[in-house]
């Protein structure tokens, strides 16, 4: 649709969507799709030598974006935060991935835009790209840095594909958000890039106030059908606002059948049914990392415009909770919104943007929460340490994973439908709270906050087994549920009824600083007294290691 | 039937990872999902592919699936009926 945002702009308002039909990857009619894809030239000339397609996108948007701005990349100062889904997931199955995976690829993006800082990749499913925002947004409020780059990006995949097919997720025909006969999502390919900066630039004049990550705690696919977690995000971000100061809220709107309607539960909870909603999912598709991202600009960019976008695709109203949404463009005179967003795992995010006016001050600073930990476990294929003291381990059995859980947590059978990851994460996280007293269940102020490595590297490998192509062509939808990492934050979460944020990020290598850093600044969510943090990776039977705190605020 | 309601049991508790259960664990006419066996909605999906998988039955769309799946002789019945391999 265009390199910058008013292209873009120009292309929506003359009501044009990138959506096309696509023959499938498995060579059979029924997997044929539609998505919005960039062409065959226009990758041409995106294409960067020495990267890959993600990463030739991921690096011209960024370069687009820096264009406008006058800062200083190779400055300490300058935050890098990437959001992705599955980032180079197309190159799996090549001897050269170990080089591809979503941190080195952070980090060789980083080093051809000249960034020094070390680039952190935000990994929510569906949210990551809101989620890079309110990550930032919290790095920069604390005061550690000046700027930051937030970028998102995913690519079409053959592995993504054929995973939302499995999950029969995929509309045969372009999405209709929140219409009664909508059928699904599409898929979409994009990067878009937000320059967020401490000092209050001379050429743009909007503000991100706020934002929120909040996990329903119900299940790691299905959304709350009430849509509890969304509706605590929205208030958490618009909390002293008047709502009717709202310009709009800009929704997630896949267009399946259990988030749209979620979403309109959650809006009409949170007191929003009179506020002019929008989705940009019939022009796009949804382009997972870089949806938050990408919807976010373009709102921000109409708003400044005057007007609401229309909601493509959509013509009679869907879902049973009570929204303003329209066909046609809307007109609006008030200059602040909501973006709002949800993913697999559980999570929802939101975030509250305003226009800043000429004579408002610079932003104020927040002084970072410092923590104490209450309790900690390591985990690796040789042994357990709880609190300090080594738990015996039976380093012979086939999975050693099933061993602990058998032998000391057991009566939740749900272990065995996780991947390794997940149940490293389970069995983890179980011992950790087993030491707390007494344990906390169904909270709201307890956030769960993992970091590693491999992303989800295990069950990536064995849901690409799934999907050779032959006569044995069976995507398995259990199997593609679990290439989200943060999955294991979902678990954690629906396990112990937790109702707060749930973040995963991946970072090139276990530096407690940078870990320190974003934890320090996630108590900057006022709601928050503990997080459930630390290092989890699980590359191989030989070669996991879970390191979880329980840490709680001190003051 | 009765060969083929075993033989059902053997393969969901494989596909849907229902270890430390046996097919004697499972009652033929209980509920699957919500009460009963407690699966949800990505087992359901799971059941779609093994159908395809094993029995050469293709159900596009998983509405379809909520009848089929309501036990395990639901399951066999459709099965019997259906099945092309």
């Amino acid at each position: 649709m265009g390199v910058t945002t008013a292209e873009n702009y120009k292309a929506l308002r003359e009501g044009r969507s990138a959506l096309t039909s696509y023959l499938s990857y498995s060579g059979r009619d029924e997997d044929n799709y539609v998505a919005s894809r960039f062409t065959i030239e226009q990758q041409k000339q995106l294409m960067v030598e020495g990267l890959t397609w993600f990463e030739s996108l991921v690096y011209s948007s960024v370069k687009n974006a820096l264009l406008d701005c006058d800062i200083d990349v190779s400055s300490q100062r300058t935050l890098f935060v990437i959001s992705t889904t599955k980032a180079n997931i197309e190159h799996l199955q090549t001897s050269e991935y170990d080089t591809l995976e979503p941190a080195e690829s952070a980090n060789r993006i980083a080093s051809v835009l000249g960034v020094v800082c070390q680039p952190l990749v935000v990994c929510n499913a569906c949210i990551s790209g809101v989620a890079a925002l309110v990550t930032a947004q919290r790095l920069l409020e604390s005061g550690g840095y000046d700027n930051a780059i937030v970028v998102g990006c995913d690519v079409i995949s053959h592995f993504v594909v054929s995973g939302f097919q499995s999950l029969k997720a995929l509309s045969p025909e372009p999405c209709r958000p929140f219409d009664i006969e909508r059928l699904g999502l599409n898929l979409g390919e994009a990067a878009a890039t937000m320059i967020l900066s401490v000092n209050k630039p001379q050429t743009v004049s909007w503000k991100l106030v706020r934002g929120a990550i909040r996990n329903d705690g119900y299940h790691i696919t299905s959304p709350s059908p009430k849509g509890d977690g969304c509706a605590c995000a929205i208030n958490y971000v618009t909390e002293g606002i008047a709502l009717d100061t709202l310009s709009a809220v800009n929704v997630h709107g896949t267009a399946t059948m259990y988030n749209d309607q979620m979403e309109s539960k959650a809006i009409a909870a949170s007191g929003l049914s009179a506020i002019p909603i929008n989705t940009l999912k019939g022009y796009y598709g949804h382009t997972l990392g870089a949806s938050g991202i990408l919807e976010t600009i373009i709102t921000m960019h109409s708003v400044s415009h005057g007007e609401l976008l229309a909601t493509r695709g959509f013509s009679e109203i869907g879902v049973s909770g009570k929204v303003n949404i329209s066909a046609s463009p809307v007109s609006v005179s008030k200059h602040s919104f909501v973006k709002i967003i949800s993913g697999f795992g559980g999570c929802n995010a939101a975030v509250y943007l305003e226009a800043s006016s000429e004579n408002k001050e610079d932003n104020e600073f927040r002084e970072d929460c410092d923590y104490s930990v209450a309790h900690s476990v390591k985990i690796t294929p040789y042994s357990i340490v709880v609190d300090g003291k080594q738990i015996e381990i039976d380093t012979s059995t086939d999975n050693i994973l099933a061993d602990i859980y058998k032998r000391h947590i057991g009566s939740y059978p749900k272990f065995y439908k996780m991947d390794r990851l997940s149940q490293l994460g389970f069995v983890a996280s179980e011992l950790l709270l087993n030491q707390e007293y007494p344990r906390l269940q169904q909270c709201a102020d307890r956030a769960i906050v993992l970091f590693n490595h491999s992303s989800s590297v295990w069950v990536d490998c064995e849901y690409a087994k799934s999907i050779a192509i032959g006569d044995d062509y069976f995507p398995s939808p259990s199997l593609f549920v679990y290439t989200l990492p943060n999955i294991v934050c979902g678990e954690i979460a629906v396990r112990n009824g937790y109702h707060t944020e749930t973040s995963f990020y991946i970072i090139p290598n276990k530096d407690e600083n940078i870990m320190h850093e974003v934890l320090t600044s996630t108590f900057l969510d006022d709601s928050l007294q503990s997080i459930l943090a630390g290092w989890i990776d699980y590359e191989d039977e030989s070669h996991f290691e879970a390191e979880l705190k329980l840490i709680i605020k001190s003051k | 039937m009765e060969e083929l309601i075993l033989e059902l049991k053997k393969k969901i508790i494989n596909a849907l990872n229902l270890e430390e259960m046996t097919p004697d664990d499972i009652d033929t006419d209980d509920a699957l999902f919500g009460e009963g066996l407690g699966l949800d909605s990505i087992d359901a999906l799971e059941l779609i592919v093994l159908m395809e998988k094993d029995y050469g039955i293709k159900l596009a769309n998983p509405a379809e699936g909520k009848a089929i799946f309501k036990s395990i002789r639901s399951i066999a019945e459709y099965v019997s009926n259906h099945r092309t391999k």
